[in-house]
């Protein structure tokens, strides 16, 4: 009988205890130092296996690289082509951003780092780069790629950060459909796909709509590229329409990334 | 040296998870390989020495892991508690029995983590992903999991070996 009483008093301290860890993402600091100290090994192995995929890729693959290079060559000449025609629509944008009192908008600081670890657990998504507060980092900057948003920065060690990707079930980035900009919350999900989440049935969204960071979440600065729309669910009691968004970054190879050290900042001059 | 064993193992297993398993591609979806550890440890050390263990390994878990601090130290405390629970009434070295324990623990994390899914408020999207990944980690750990303390235990005689031939070595008369 005590074992029984015994046993269900624990289970009901440890759903307590977990009920209010899973409140919110507070590090009590002591992460700090695990990440500090398995960090290191994780950056040795994960380097060990980059430089010797790329001795393979690099040396036994030229046959390949030689077409690719054919192919890369004439794709370079269209990008030269949009390129100049961009850099047209860029002139012109300045031009009106300047007779609309908009802030100039300056180049953000970024800083490169190394994906040296991943989560260990597969209902979750981060990762551990290899740059931390000695580097400049802290909790809440943006980490991006070329190819869009990444995640943002959760936690940080001397030499070391975690990273949550925006394919985690606690992440989320205010978002707006490129075409129409209809906004909504990009959430994680257990898959390897994101969820626009609060966007209005009413709103136009399409399958193949490019969706972007508005900018308001305060983390992100506006514009980013998250994702491509894959699939739009209206159902006619919702008031919300149910679309998954596929993120342009492949979070499977993700290797480099660049962190935002700028956090956005509003976008108009305040009036004087 | 049989602690240094212990913390070299869980370490290495850590690291192997966190670094090597997530760029292959059958490996990506795994079991938490730290489950056979912690049924190892508790099943082959007294009880005082097994919990140090087993918080220091769900310490490094919960800190390097996105998950709600405490999730990976709730699961292993379960688990070893369940493991000295069953040393009560059976043998544990019977192989048959330790993958049934993996399996078990297997099942335990996963049903904790899909709790805390609930938790956290946001439901399961695709119902079929989550069946797909728990079954896929099921199959792994029947298939690998009796390997993976296998090894362990082969590790844990090597060192033991070793040691008592250094040790021997200098207490022999005359060195």
């Amino acid at each position: 009988m005590a074992l029984i009483l015994g046993l269900a008093a624990l289970i009901t301290v440890n759903l307590i205890v977990l009920s209010f860890a899973t409140r919110s993402y507070s590090p009590l600091g002591m992460g700090r130092v695990a990440i500090s100290f398995v960090a290191p090994f994780q950056k040795l192995i994960t380097r060990s296996m980059r430089f010797a995929r790329e001795v393979w890729e690099h040396y036994f693959f030229l046959v390949a690289v030689s077409q690719e290079n054919q192919r890369l060559k004439k794709s370079l000449s269209q990008a030269v082509e949009k390129n100049n025609h961009l850099r047209e629509i860029e002139l012109s944008n300045l031009r009106l951003r300047s007779l609309l009192n908009f802030q100039q908008s300056t180049p953000k600081r970024v800083l490169a780092a190394e994906v040296i670890g991943k989560d260990p657990s597969t209902w979750f998504n981060t990762v551990i780069i290899d740059k931390g507060e000695a580097e400049g980092l802290r909790k809440g900057l943006a980490v991006v790629m070329s190819e869009g948003i990444v995640g943002q920065v959760i936690e940080t060690s001397a030499h070391y950060s975690k990273v949550m990707l925006i394919i985690d079930r606690n992440s989320a980035v205010d978002a707006l459909i490129q075409r129409t900009r209809a906004r909504g919350v990009i959430k994680g999900g257990a898959t390897d796909q994101c969820y626009l989440e609060y966007a209005l049935r009413k709103h136009d969204i399409e399958i193949g709509d490019t969706v972007i960071s508005s900018g308001l979440d305060g983390v992100y600065p506006k514009g980013l590229r998250i994702g491509r729309v894959s699939d739009i669910i209206r159902r006619n009691s919702a008031i919300f329409q149910a679309v998954t968004v596929a993120p342009f970054v492949d979070f499977e190879t993700l290797e480099e990334v660049l962190v935002i050290l700028d956090p956005p900042k509003h976008e108009f001059e305040t009036e004087q | 040296m049989i602690h240094c064993f212990y913390i070299s193992a869980c370490l290495g297993l850590i690291i192997f998870q966190t670094t090597v398993m997530p760029n292959l591609p059958l490996l990506d979806r795994f079991y938490d390989l730290l489950l056979p550890f912690v049924i190892y440890v508790g099943a082959s050390r007294p009880v005082r020495e097994s919990l140090i263990f087993v918080l220091f390994v769900g310490f490094l878990m919960d800190s390097l892991s996105g998950s709600p601090f405490g999730v990976y130290l709730t699961t292993y405390l379960w688990l070893l508690i369940g493991v000295e629970f069953i040393s009560k009434f059976l043998r544990l070295g019977n192989r048959l029995l330790l993958a049934l324990l993996v399996l078990g623990g297997v099942i335990i994390e996963n049903i904790i983590f899909i709790g805390i899914w609930g938790l956290l408020g946001s439901g399961v999207q695709y119902p079929s992903e989550v069946t797909k990944r728990f079954v896929i980690q099921l199959l792994a750990a029947i298939g690998t999991g009796p390997f993976l303390l296998w090894a362990l235990s082969n590790g844990q005689k090597r060192v033991e070996k070793w040691q008592t031939a250094v040790f021997a070595q200098r207490d022999k008369p005359g060195t």
